[in-house]
């Protein structure tokens, strides 16, 4: 087989040997018999004759070179491309088709690998586990998802029945310098068994290594990543023992990592590792690194060899139970309830396999991605059809050329082959262009990415992998679209097609119908997709944040990442606060602990004393901000006052003694009456003393995202309390262009401080509805694109049938038919395609509906206005296209048609 | 006495054996195979080729460019490892059912 492939490349040299050897024998033949005395000319005819006939040989020889199929299939691809030379603009047509089809569905494929399916570039990620803990941790907590404490790391570590090992990481900012300016730069703060149980070893240098955990705070080294090592310390080959600034603190480089490594999570790719025990100089003021109760890392773990992940799991829970009564006794465990209690003794721990590490993007990004990957598909499968189509279209006009060849002994499976060899051409270069177009795609695609996914995270270059993905896509591309076509030839009927005369075969065109309908269906779905994510986007734009974001800009700055203690940091804040509103260029300013719209908050339940004692049954979400904040942002007090002087604490006093709920908060748990001077206070436990008085009542707005409508508790931002926030400034007139002027300010404050996250609020507006305008977007255009091609096809085929049925059209009009009636004959044929494919797409269009349903706001999948609409556009062009053809008919002249004949 | 044609893949058989006993040019095995087929068995030496060909594709014979004892450039065939092992292998069920033959015979005999 490989020989024989070989062969092929090979076959010029095989030939002349094959010549040479023949030759040989003939010429020593000749000879011979000369010399036993016949005539030249007679022994020259009988070595011929009896070796038989030289091209009979040559042809034999050739078979056992190449076998059968192989020589067969060289020659129909040799045929395929001289018959697409011939007809450019029906090449050009499939071809495109298909370039569409596959690069865009290779495109999102792409990002479908490196998001959801890559496995880490480490030792054996297969092996690799997320540990999580499912039930009440009875703790506080910082971060995104699956977290836990720091020291039930270090225990899980010591269950060497199930783990290699065991590590746990967080991932969060530090301000960052090598010596000059300090820039925010992403860092992964983790346990030191870190590289060791990932199985990365450092480019340069030495990674962490064990012993570099041992005592808390002093400990201050760091290896930093390939990537910044090359481009902020330029390569230097005596990184290690420099030293790098992290929130002012120094720490010295150790070594670099691995070139390929990237961390654990796809879209996050840190700078700098830091051990955890040097977590309090990473995030200030964090002191939480040997407490039980403060849950702020993922961990992970490696299995032992052989071992699975259901044995290490059910393995694991009787430890863990008793870790859990351990946990109880412990003290610093906080006061609860009964029922609470319940519900922590039964926590479990839960783990799912990770090889593709832990990643907040693929959390936000599995759904999407894969609605965007059936839609692809569905784009892919239409230019399919449509290349069958068009396949079907030629080979009615080639109908002859088959027949004659049938006629003249070929098999109907070689026919059928070689039409099968056509749409494969056609799909490898469809793919080969696809693949060109994809890294252009991937680029696009990478735009609409969430803000704050590394720019280095993803490549839009094509690997092996895709190719691979690219070359199944066009082997089934091609297979699809020539199964009808190779199906019509086998089952053509010789005798009617030899016939028939030229231009008025049947040419599959009940087969071609179908195919419309099928492209029909397909479009359906894709369009009612594409509406039901334009109108969630639609939606969510009407909505809006509920406050005003014209002029409005927001920059974040965290004064204890410069190392400044809390009380002075927010007394530099404060004066940050008050320079900006003397500005001229602004109209209102105010500070918020903790940004709006990124898709977090902080969050807890909280206690009510109502009439009766009320827990909240989930987080509310919480901030604390300055007086100006309601009126910066224009955001309504509905009821009571904002906050003011009376709000300060008094001197000695912690906490804070007031708070401002919305609409929402009220209308959940007070059924809509006044809360005024009703108590709260965070958290649910027995232990939660209410003492913070509610004095207003706001208007819902968006806090971590524009979907959700949520429960808010607001709290004052005074003096002494927070060190770090986020500014939000209303300016006048454009705010592009006051950047300037506001760095300005906070330099004169302190000129070494990074403002983080600067830009205007419309804009945090679009990145927060980054998915959905990547779904809406995306799916829209796949639609305008599916539409297009099943009108191609529609008009293809009425054409046709409008110049078969051009004799019948003129006996009907001869005998007194009306041209309406001709026209009514026409359009009544593609009704009826239209009809049966929405017939078959509605199921489509409900599957798909379940699959996108939590993508979708304020609108059902199966909303029935939208699915009419789509109805109504998808008839509407269909007999757009239709009426082209139709008018053709009705203007068939009945003595021309006649005479046709 | 009348010459019966070759049976169906004894060919093969003939030029394995042929060529084991010394390398040869396609000429070469055709007159041997003549000499054979003069007295015992037909062979059309348009067949030939195609089972040299067939035969240094399986593996079992190998070929090379070398002067002839004319003079002249001719692919040599020669036998493989391999192709000793098929020679064998034939061999050995030739006798086998030449034996089962007899063995047949012998009792119509008795």
């Amino acid at each position: 087989m490989i020989t024989q492939l070989v062969n092929w490349f090979r076959r010029k040299k095989l030939e002349t040997g094959l010549e040479r050897e023949l030759r040989y024998h003939l010429d020593r033949r000749i000879t011979d018999l000369e010399s036993s005395g016949l005539p030249t000319g007679e022994a020259r005819r009988q070595a011929f004759m009896e070796l038989g006939g030289i091209a009979q040989i040559e042809e034999e020889v050739r078979d056992i070179w190449l076998t059968r199929w192989l020589r067969d299939f060289a020659y129909d691809f040799r045929l395929s491309v001289r018959s697409f030379l011939r007809i450019p603009s029906f090449s050009i047509t499939a071809v495109l088709s298909l370039v569409l089809g596959i690069g865009a569905t290779t495109a999102i494929y792409s990002l479908v690998d490196q998001v959801l399916l890559h496995a880490l570039p480490v030792r054996q990620p297969e092996r690799l586990v997320l540990i999580d803990w499912r039930g009440d941790q009875v703790a506080n907590g910082f971060g995104s998802w699956n977290l836990m404490s720091y020291p039930i790391c270090r225990d899980l570590d010591k269950q060497k029945d199930f783990f290699e090992g065991v590590f746990c990481r967080a991932l969060t900012t530090v301000n960052l310098s090598t010596g000059g300016d300090y820039r925010p730069a992403a860092a992964e703060i983790v346990s030191t068994n870190y590289f060791e149980v990932l199985g990365v070893g450092p480019a340069v240098g030495r990674v962490l290594a064990n012993d570099d955990d041992a005592t808390p705070n002093a400990n201050p080294v760091a290896v930093v990543s390939y990537d910044f090592w090359e481009t902020q310390l330029r390569g230097a080959p005596d990184v290690v023992g420099r030293k790098v600034l992290v929130n002012r603190h120094p720490l010295t480089i150790i070594g670099v990592a691995a070139s390929t490594f990237k961390g654990i999570d796809v879209g996050q790719v840190p700078s700098i590792w830091i051990p955890a025990s040097m977590s309090t100089q990473a995030i200030p003021g964090f002191k939480g690194l040997l407490d039980h109760r403060t849950r702020w890392m993922q961990v992970l773990g490696r299995l032992n060899q052989g071992v699975k992940v259901q044995e290490a799991e059910a393995g694991l829970q009787p430890w863990f139970k008793a870790m859990l009564q351990e946990d109880m006794r412990r003290a610093g465990f906080p006061v609860i309830t009964p029922e609470r209690r319940r519900e922590f003794l039964n926590s479990s721990l839960v783990l799912t396999a990770a090889p593709q590490g832990h990643s907040s993007l693929r959390r936000r990004l599995l759904e999407p991605l894969w609605v965007l990957f059936a839609v692809t598909a569905l784009l892919l499968g239409l230019a399919c059809l449509n290349v069958s189509g068009l396949f079907l279209a030629r080979g009615s006009a080639r109908d002859r050329e088959i027949g004659t060849r049938l006629a003249l002994g070929a098999s109907r499976g070689r026919l059928a082959r070689q039409l099968l060899a056509e749409s494969l051409l056609i799909a490898f270069v469809g793919g080969l262009l696809g693949i060109a177009v994809a890294p252009v795609a991937v680029r696009t695609l990478i735009a609409f990415l969430p803000p704050g996914t590394a720019p280095t995270a993803l490549h839009v270059g094509v690997d092996s992998r895709l190719l691979l993905f690219a070359f199944i896509a066009s082997v089934a591309a091609g297979l699809l679209s020539g199964l009808a076509p190779a199906w019509q030839a086998g089952r053509r009927s010789l005798m009617s097609s030899l016939r028939e005369r030229g231009g008025t075969a049947f040419g599959g065109v009940r087969l071609r119908k179908v195919i419309v309908t099928a492209q029909m269906a397909l479009t359906l779905t894709l369009v009612v997709g594409a509406a039901l994510f334009l109108r969630t986007l639609d939606a969510l734009m009407a909505k809006g944040p509920g406050f005003i974001t014209s002029s409005l800009v927001s920059f974040g700055i965290d004064s204890q990442r410069s190392g400044y203690s809390t009380s002075e940091g927010n007394r530099l804040l404060r004066r940050i606060d008050a320079a900006i509103r003397q500005s001229p260029i602004t109209e209102a300013s105010a500070i918020a602990q903790f940004p709006l719209l990124t898709g977090g908050s902080w969050n807890d339940p909280m206690t009510i004393l109502a009439e009766k004692r009320i827990s909240t049954d989930r987080d509310v979400n919480l901030n604390s901000v300055t007086p100006g904040f309601f009126q910066t942002l224009g955001i309504k007090i509905i009821e009571g006052r904002n906050f003011d002087e009376r709000d300060a604490p008094a001197p000695g006093e912690q906490g804070w003694r007031s708070a401002i709920v919305n609409e929402a908060f009220v209308k959940r748990y007070l059924g809509g009456r006044s809360p005024l001077g009703l108590r709260i206070c965070e958290g649910s436990g027995p232990d939660a003393k209410p003492n913070i008085e509610i004095v207003g009542v706001m208007s819902n707005f968006s806090y971590r995202g524009l979907r959700e409508d949520s429960e808010q508790a607001y709290f004052p931002f005074f003096e002494g309390e927070d060190a770090g926030g986020t500014f939000y400034v209303r300016v006048r007139g454009t705010p592009q262009s006051f950047l300037p002027s506001l760095r300005d300010i906070v330099h004169s404050a302190d000129p070494t401080l990074p403002m983080t996250d600067f830009r205007t609020v419309d804009e945090q507006v679009d990145r927060s509805l980054n998915s959905e305008h990547m779904l809406a977007t995306l799916s829209g255009s796949f639609s305008i694109l599916a539409l297009l091609l099943s009108l191609v096809g529609l008009y293809g085929v009425m054409s046709f049938v409008v110049t078969q049925r051009t004799r019948e059209i003129g006996i009907r009009l001869a005998l007194g038919a009306t041209r309406r009636s001709a026209i009514w004959l026409v359009l009544r044929d593609a009704l009826a395609m239209l009809l049966s494919g929405i017939g078959i797409g509605l199921p489509f269009v409900w599957a798909l509906g379940r699959l996108v349903e939590s993508q979708l706001y304020d609108v059902k999948p199966s909303d029935p206005a939208v699915i009419a609409t789509t109805i109504l556009v998808l008839c509407s062009a269909g007999l757009g296209a239709t009426l082209i053809p139709a008018h053709r008919a009705s203007c068939v002249n009945p003595t021309d048609a006649l005479r046709v004949e | 006495m009348k010459r019966f044609p070759i049976p169906q893949g004894t060919l093969d058989m003939l030029i394995l054996q042929i060529v084991s006993l010394e390398p040869l040019h396609g000429y070469g095995i055709a007159q041997r195979v003549d000499q054979i087929s003069r007295s015992v068995v037909q062979v059309n030496q348009g067949s030939l080729y195609p089972a040299l060909h067939r035969l240094e594709l399986k593996g079992w014979l190998k070929s090379e460019w070398k002067e002839s004892e004319t003079g002249r450039e001719a692919k040599f065939y020669s036998l493989t490892a391999s192709g000793r092992k098929q020679l064998a292998a034939e061999k050995h069920s030739w006798a086998r059912l030449a034996d089962a033959v007899r063995l047949i015979f012998d009792e119509g005999a008795r």
